[in-house]
């Protein structure tokens, strides 16, 4: 695959929930296309219930979508080639509890099919790297939101991935923590992986993102380069979704209704 | 399918049901079950031997039943609510992969359970052989029952109390550690116990395999209801599935034919797998099949 090459492909693809008889119950993507480059880091922008989830879940391949075409380096995503590339970071750090920091990654790294001499080095190489050598025989369970958060991190990179989809990466963390982060996206990128993130922090996204789609309702109101947009991310995003949560609750509390 | 990735899923799925505290209340009741039913009776009735192999088998029978039903519907539903399970699948694994991968790890759990029973069932039913009818006849139940239950209790004691050190000075895992350590008991004790008297404990090998043949089928059994239906939905369908299948599986009376070297009459194997038709059709159609196509 050539550089500048599509690593991500949506074509006007579309998710419909539907309930037990299968009447349709909500349009969670309507519509949508985009594509990311290798080498990019692309934020998927929008407020709650806009279908950013529902799309990186397509993009893994842990739902299909009900009409269009997702591709993941030119295959289905749901073809072992394609994840063998991938990694990623959910919003909640989903680890099991019973297992230790060690265990967790090893886990991980027989998920990937590495060899267990290497998934060990491996390891303790990310341990290193996420601060949490000192506490590597502790059981998951017993960690903070932030440890786990940094845990989950060296999981979603332990296969070395080319593609890496992270939904709310700093979502829990202390900014300290939150700045090293995006200090670690800014270096991955740089060594040449892709990074496709979803973030309510709009400064965030502007900090670490080259490209930005917005979406809304499932549909992508706006989108183009961060240094294109000609104004800060977060006017821009506001200009093209609104906040009419805050102006509703603005008028209940002048109207003296909050007791 | 990855030899890798599935024993990876394989061993954290029997971690996971091994450190779990209804693993070890259910290996303790049934130890309890298999060291103390057949010593304190009035009347054995000249039957030591055959009421401990009993007590074991049903111990081991009752105790798998209950892990291989509510360990492997815990451990499915947890993956399923916690979020662990789409962390896997966008690993390179299949969806099958997973399913089939995390049900064999189910069923290794209940494995070690069984060994930890059938040890101890061993080395009860030596001691009931050496001195069993002898206590009833002399009347000096203590001193003649007295080693073999003190060798039972300590496979119950020994685990947790060492458990209990390795957990408070090396935070190892409680139930864990306390669980390996009662296998390791329990096998060196039940080969010990085989080794003095082979021909007697040789036979009772085969009788544990109805069991461990039922479990098994009731492992794939919850984990495909654990992947469609809510845990109380999912357990309901396996004491269903228990009350169809229990008369055609006649766990006691084949066990007591195979500890007397008896072979499995054909009708019973027909008749074995066609009540085990259910669970291995709902392995497919709501397991496997759903797993692949739905999330």
């Amino acid at each position: 695959m050539d550089d500048g090459e599509n690593v991500i492909e949506l074509v006007d693809v579309r998710k419909t929930f539907r309930d037990f008889w299968l009447r349709p119950t909500v349009n969670a993507v309507d519509g949508l296309t985009l594509s990311v480059s290798r080498g990019e880091v692309f934020g998927l922008l929008g407020p709650n219930g806009s279908g950013k989830s529902t799309t990186i879940k397509m993009i893994l391949g842990l739902l299909s979508p009900s009409a269009g075409k997702v591709s993941l380096f030119g295959l289905p995503p749901r073809s072992i080639e394609a994840r063998r590339k991938l990694g990623y970071l959910p919003e909640l750090s989903y680890l099991h509890p019973f297992l230790t920091a060690r265990e967790t990654l090893t886990y991980y790294a027989g998920l990937c099919g590495l060899r267990r001499s290497v998934a060990k080095e491996r390891a303790e190489e990310l341990l290193e790297m996420v601060g949490l050598s000192d506490v590597a025989s502790r059981t998951v369970g017993g960690f903070s939101k932030g440890m786990s958060r940094r845990v989950a991190l060296a999981a979603s990179l332990i296969g070395r991935p080319e593609l890496l989809v992270m939904d709310e990466p700093t979502s829990g963390l202390d900014p300290i923590s939150t700045k090293e982060v995006k200090t670690l996206i800014k270096a991955l990128s740089a060594g040449g992986m892709t990074i496709l993130m979803t973030s309510h922090l709009l400064a965030d996204a502007e900090d670490v993102c080259d490209r930005v789609t917005i979406l809304n309702h499932g549909k992508a109101v706006a989108g183009g380069r961060v240094s294109e947009l000609g104004t800060s991310l977060e006017e821009f995003f506001l200009a093209k979704v609104g906040d009419p949560g805050d102006f509703k609750l603005a008028g209940f509390l002048a109207r003296g209704d909050a007791r | 399918m990855g030899f890798r990735s599935s024993t990876s899923i394989v061993k954290a799925t029997a971690l996971e049901i091994l450190s779990e505290p209804l693993t070890l209340l259910v290996a303790l009741a049934a130890l309890a079950l298999c060291v103390f039913a057949p010593t304190f009776h009035y009347h054995q009735f000249g039957e030591a031997t055959r009421m401990a192999r009993d007590a074991g088998l049903s111990a081991a029978f009752t105790g798998g039943l209950v892990l291989a039903v509510f360990g492997t519907i815990r451990a499915f539903r947890r993956e399923m609510e916690s979020g662990t399970l789409e962390m896997a699948l966008s690993h390179p694994i299949s969806r099958c992969e997973f399913f089939v991968a995390k049900t064999l790890g189910a069923f290794l759990s209940c494995l070690v359970f069984e060994a930890i029973v059938f040890g101890t069932t061993l080395v009860m039913v030596e001691g009931a052989a050496v001195g069993g009818s002898l206590a009833e006849r002399t009347g000096d139940i203590a001193r003649i029952w007295g080693p073999c239950v003190a060798a039972g209790v300590s496979v119950m004691l020994v685990p947790l109390m060492l458990g209990a050190f390795l957990n408070r000075f090396l935070r190892v895992r409680f139930v864990l550690s306390a669980l390996a350590t009662a296998a390791a008991l329990a096998c060196a004790a039940g080969a010990y116990a085989v080794t003095r008297d082979s021909a007697t404990l040789v036979p009772y090998f085969p009788a544990i395999l109805p069991t461990i043949a039922f479990m098994l089928l009731f492992v794939s059994a919850s984990a495909a209801f654990a992947v469609r239906f809510s845990p109380n939905a999912a357990a309901s369908c396996a004491g269903v599935l228990f009350a169809a299948t229990l008369p055609f599986a006649g766990n006691y009376y084949l066990a007591e034919s195979l500890s007397h070297g008896a072979s499995v009459p054909p009708t019973t194997v027909l008749l074995s797998v066609a009540a085990a038709l259910p669970a291995i059709a709902a392995f497919f159609i709501l397991g496997v099949k759903w797993t692949t196509e739905k999330t």
